[in-house]
């Protein structure tokens, strides 16, 4: 059960790295950005590291996302 | 041509790296180095020494107190070097293109917001005051805040959020865990120890370990506190426009 758990989340954490770096759309790749912490804040808690699972969660899916995408807002949003 | 030379290279890094993979000694084995030496008396010894129950913290706050004060001062220049390329806002006139367009987030969001953001910032002063014996510590803590803040700017809109934290209270508190780990740092050193001793000599076993214990504690929080307030003033420099001057005050 652990295994496949953990087997999932690192077929998901592959999945979401690889379309971070394929996605034109910067917004977009922001949010997936931050679906990719989410899926490593999972993978702490597997590991029994809870401080970086916490660490993860606030600054990797919540505050770097946000700044991002304020970044993102002010400058464009496609990749050339 | 170039790319040929760079697929060969890229394909020598690969088979070097797979091959010092192969050399290195199994994951989770006991017998590794990090785990003969190291770990034994961090966890053995981590309570008496250090005074936090919790290993991590131990290890964070005393056995390698130094890095963390290093990390404590890389955050605060970053949060120098943003101010220095995008300056404050102004108190009254910075606003954020969301705050003139008119358009306000719905009152469910709104009013989620406003019961959540409460009970987001009490879990994270649980996480910054239980550091020492649960999971957690300063820097959890401060991003929890921080990004509680960051949710509340924006349902709310920039305005309001500095009014509610406006910089006189903000640029004291910044500094804080630099100044609290230097303080806490500098006691050693007026008690006639190293930088950064936490169980001072010359005094009573309880008097010492409850110096220690507020030491931490001081730091714990200064890193807390002062962590959620550089991540909201980096936002608020990064989000800040000053467009109303040219228009009329309300929407």
């Amino acid at each position: 059960m652990d295994w496949t758990l953990n087997l999932l989340l690192l077929m998901l954490l592959l999945a979401t790295a690889i379309s971070v770096i394929r996605i034109k759309d910067l917004l977009a790749a922001a949010v997936v950005f931050s679906a990719y912490s989410l899926v490593m804040a999972i993978l702490w808690t597997q590991l029994r590291a809870p401080d970086l699972a916490l660490t993860e969660a606030a600054v990797g899916a919540g505050v770097t996302t946000v700044l991002f995408i304020i970044t993102i807002y002010r400058t464009v949003r496609k990749e050339d | 041509m170039r790319k040929a030379i760079v697929v060969l290279a890229l394909v020598g890094i690969g088979v070097m790296l797979i091959y010092a993979v192969g050399e290195m000694p199994p994951m989770g084995d006991s017998g590794n180095p990090d785990k003969v030496h190291i770990a034994p008396r961090y966890l053995e010894h981590g309570e008496e020494e250090a005074g936090a129950s919790n290993v991590i913290t131990a290890v964070i706050l005393n056995y390698r107190g130094y890095d963390t004060m290093g990390e404590v001062a890389v955050i605060f220049c970053a949060l120098c070097a943003v101010v220095a390329i995008l300056n404050r806002e102004k108190t009254g006139l910075s606003r954020t293109s969301m705050d003139v367009s008119g358009v306000k987030a719905s009152v469910v969001v709104r009013t989620t917001i406003r019961f959540l953001v409460p009970v987001i910032i009490f879990f994270a002063v649980y996480i910054i005051l239980h550091g020492e014996s649960t999971p957690g510590g300063g820097f959890q803590g401060g991003a929890i805040i921080g990004a509680s803040i960051i949710l509340f700017t924006l349902a709310f809109g920039l305005p309001e959020s500095t009014r509610k934290l406006p910089l006189r209270f903000r640029i004291p508190l910044e500094s804080f865990a630099v100044i609290a780990f230097l303080a806490a740092g500098f006691t050693g050193i007026v008690f006639g120890v190293h930088f950064l001793t936490y169980l001072m000599p010359g005094l009573s076993e309880y008097a010492a370990e409850t110096i220690r214990h507020i030491m931490m504690m001081v730091i714990e929080i200064g890193i807390g506190f002062a962590g959620g307030i550089i991540f909201t003033s980096i936002m608020f420099a990064m989000i800040r426009e000053d467009q109303c001057e040219l228009q009329p005050d309300s929407p």
